[in-house]
């Protein structure tokens, strides 16, 4: 028997008039399941995510995630993330009206840059695995502990950690205090080694029998590390029926070898012109502090998640973020769902306190430079979209489409001679797209 | 059956448990409340409630008003309200169905004998049956009802889903606290559990033998508002050279339905809705899970 | 006199004003049902907070602030 979906659309329809009719319209509740195969079976979380800047880098990043819970609502939560980027980053240096040549961070190797176009460094290619272990459970009454690891491991980086989570609840699980620990040991070896901060990038031919030796000069190591230590203290409060809040405080030391050993920064003269390239250089120690708030209202059907964070540290880099996200629901009441998520980002940062485009000849040497535009001043905005689907026996389906601009600001740094003509802060355009697939 | 007619309460959970004998299945209402009074009132209304439709509608118990029509021999049998709406209920399912569902096929259980065993009946006595098949030929309107000499009705297909959205709608002029009520594994809910938790309800798998332990292979859903109906019966069918001959019947050619899923499970905001998308999903013999997934309602499929 | 008046009715407006705040705030288990849905949870989708955080961790100067902002990837 053939039907069109039209018709079956009407059976559905048909019957729920038929259905009033026989129980006087009664039957106008609807009906709201939740389902598992188990009470104690695994739940499964896959993404696969895509993300491409024009004209630069592109990743690829794939999640895994398996959660059980157990009888005694014990949570255990394995994860596995495997990424993969390529694609050309910036270097640091800034355009030129002619063309550049910079030696490779390996040391192996020149790439040139044409006139006008902000230099980027195209050998960018890294994969990378990261597996997390959470166990989370009950400790007493109104008590959740919680605990995990995480390992990470790229082909030049290696980061360990371990963290820990206690949460209290106050007056009827309506105050939810939390007091969080997170402690990460993380090694990084990049090809070619580490550079010597503010040595000059040696520029030549590197088959020459002679540059291995005069390469090695601008290095003081083959490896270094860091520490990171989180402390985060939050508190939760159910406003009423429809509204839950969330405030958090978090104090972060990152302790170590902070400069990024693939940036580089111009040197110019007064007419802008570069005279040379040396390697940046950041403090050994960041602390950072972060207030954030967030609030969730559920309307008669939708939901509106916002929040904002105000992040400062004592490279004196603030920044303000606001995120938010509008759930629509599209459901009916044979239990079938699914939902509409526009989603709005907006980033503002000020720039780090050392932080500047380029350096100029005839000026002492700083204690700290990086002309890194992600520790400068910048906006940035995402917009994006997520259409979620609940399927039968309980999966979920989702896809998110996003749009992220970044434009990086000057902050008031004179820019001489043929600087004027170049771009120094060009924008750079992402778009994020990822599929979801729960079961 | 009559002298068995018993409620009886047990504590469950935070809770109680009220259960009952009814149209040859066990009867549950869970509410959640510590008052026991309140229980047990809410348990009698519904168990009342089940026994008036059972005794109403049974096709076995000879003074019921289905046996009556059964017997009238081609005379009118003068109907009240409840028997006309639940008779154009039928009419509706069986037009939306195409004629798949027709409550005048019980007829077909002559011929048919679902007892797990192999004997198949033959064509002449499937046809010798069908004759008497056919919904179009029952005239009613809303005061009576004519049936052709030898047709009979049977609500079987409807009355446990009924009597379960007719409890829910006796149990909420009664009280707003949750309540669940569960009549042979076809059941709805008044409201989430309080403390926010979803009713769970364990649907057994078709394997299982015997009810109340939930074996491993059962399938959990939580549920917080409306209705669910499980049509598909694993212990009712026919095995023959190693094919198996479910109970669902296709009422045009008095054979059963191939390739149905043993068991369909429905939600809907009314129970009869679920029963009746449940049924008519297996009436579509392979097709079933494709027929409720183009028409968007959610399903638990048991092949 | 009219000043101690004035205070006084200041104060006991802020005092009213948080006990009330006080009381009024939270809900009954009965009243969760709106809360206890999945889209009300802080963090309703994990996946995408991990993704979006590897993603800003990596293009900006921020982090963490929801969660731990922690090292994890060599990507800054």
């Amino acid at each position: 028997m053939m039907r069109n979906k039209a018709d079956n659309k009407n059976i559905k329809a048909a019957l729920t008039i038929a259905t009033a009719a026989l129980l006087g319209g009664n039957s106008t509740v609807s009906a709201e399941t939740v389902n598992s195969t188990d009470d104690s079976a695994w739940e499964f979380d896959s993404a696969f995510l895509f993300y491409s800047e024009a004209d630069r880098v592109s990743a690829s990043e794939a999640i895994f995630n398996a959660k059980k819970t157990f009888e005694d609502d014990e949570v255990l939560n394995l994860k596995l993330t495997v990424d993969a980027l390529t694609g050309a980053s910036a270097n640091g240096a800034v355009a030129q009206p002619n063309v550049q040549t910079f030696t490779r961070p390996s040391g192996n190797g020149q790439y040139d840059v044409a006139p006008g176009d902000t230099p980027l460094d195209d050998t960018f290619r890294d994969t990378r695995v990261q597996i997390n272990g959470q166990w989370t459970q009950t400790v007493a009454d109104d008590l959740t502990a919680s605990g995990g690891v995480h390992l990470s491991k790229e082909y030049d980086y290696l980061s360990l950690g371990i963290n820990g989570n206690l949460a209290i609840d106050f007056d009827r699980k309506n105050t939810t205090f939390s007091l969080g620990f997170s402690y990460f040991q993380d090694t990084f070896t990049p090809e070619g080694g580490i550079p010597k901060p503010f040595a000059s990038m040696l520029i030549g031919d590197s088959s020459d029998p002679g540059w291995d030796e005069e390469f090695a000069k601008t290095r003081i190591g083959s490896e270094d590390d860091k520490t990171t230590t989180d402390i985060l203290l939050g508190i939760t409060q159910v406003i009423n029926r429809r509204m839950i809040m969330q405030f958090n405080y978090s104090y972060s030391m990152v302790d170590g070898y902070l400069t990024d050993p693939f940036k580089i920064m111009t040197v110019v003269d007064n007419d802008g012109l570069a005279q040379d390239y040396v390697y940046e250089s950041r403090p050994d120690s960041r602390v950072k502090q972060s207030f954030y708030a967030q609030s969730l209202y559920h309307f008669d059907t939708t939901v509106l998640d916002v929040s904002y964070r105000y992040m400062w540290d004592d490279w004196e880099i603030t920044s303000h973020t606001i995120d938010s996200r509008f759930r629509i629901p599209l459901s009916d009441s044979f239990g079938t769902e699914s939902y509409l998520q526009p989603h709005f980002r907006f980033y503002q940062q000020g720039a780090a306190d050392f932080y500047r485009p380029f350096m100029m000849e005839n000026d002492p040497k700083p204690a700290f430079a990086s002309a890194d535009y992600r520790i400068g001043e910048m906006t940035a905005y995402t917009l994006g979209i997520k259409y979620g689907r609940l399927i039968n026996n309980g999966h979920e389906l989702s896809f998110r489409l996003e749009y992220y601009r970044q434009t990086p600001t000057d902050a008031g740094f004179d820019e001489p001679g043929v600087l004027k003509e170049v771009e120094l802060y060009p924008s750079i355009d992402a778009i994020i797209a990822q599929v979801t697939y729960s079961f | 059956m009559k002298n068995n007619r018993l409620v009886s309460i047990n504590n469950h959970q935070d809770g109680y448990a009220l259960n009952f004998q009814a149209m040859a299945s066990p009867c549950e209402v869970l509410i959640q409340t510590r008052n026991r009074q309140l229980a047990v009132r809410v348990g009698d209304v519904v168990a009342n409630e089940v026994w008036r439709i059972e005794d109403k509608y049974s096709r076995y118990d000879q003074l019921s008003v289905c046996s009556i029509i059964n017997n009238s021999a081609g005379q009118a049998i003068s109907i009240d309200k409840e028997t006309y709406l639940l008779l154009n209920f039928a009419e509706q399912c069986y037009q939306l169905s195409e004629g798949l569902f027709d409550i005048t096929s019980g007829i077909l259980r002559k011929a048919w004998h679902f007892d797990g065993g192999e004997k198949l009946p033959s064509q002449a006595q499937i046809a010798a049956c069908l004759s008497y098949v056919g919904w179009p030929q029952v005239q009613f309107n809303p005061e009576q009802i004519t049936l052709a000499k030898g047709m009979e009705i049977d609500f079987g297909g409807l009355g446990k889903e009924y009597a379960v959205d007719r409890a829910i709608i006796l149990v909420k002029e009664l009280t707003d606290l949750p309540v669940l009520v569960n009549l042979g594994g076809d059941l709805a809910v008044t409201s989430a559990r309080l403390t926010n938790i979803p009713w769970q309800v364990a649907i057994e798998h078709p394997d299982a033998h015997g009810a109340g332990n939930s074996s491993p292979t059962d399938m959990i859903i939580s549920l917080s508002s409306g209705a669910l109906a499980t049509s598909g019966d694993a212990r009712r069918f026919l095995l023959k050279d190693g094919k198996r001959y479910s109970h669902v019947l296709n009422a045009k050619t008095g054979w059963p339905i191939q390739d149905a899923p043993r068991s369909m499970t429905v939600v809907a905001p009314a129970c009869i809705q679920a029963g009746i998308l449940a049924t008519m999903a297996l009436l579509q013999g392979e097709n079933a899970e494709q027929f409720l997934t183009e028409q968007e309602i959610k399903f638990w499929s048991r092949r | 006199m009219n000043i101690m008046n004035k205070a006084k009715v200041v104060l006991l407006i802020s005092l009213s004003i948080t006990a009330s705040g006080c009381s009024s705030l939270g809900v009954e288990p009965w009243e969760r049902d709106l809360l206890s849905k999945k889209e009300m949870t802080l963090t309703a989708s994990p996946i995408d907070s991990a993704l979006d955080d590897h993603i800003y961790f990596s293009k900006e100067a921020s982090s963490g602030g929801k969660g731990f902002g922690g090292g994890g990837c060599g990507c800054n």
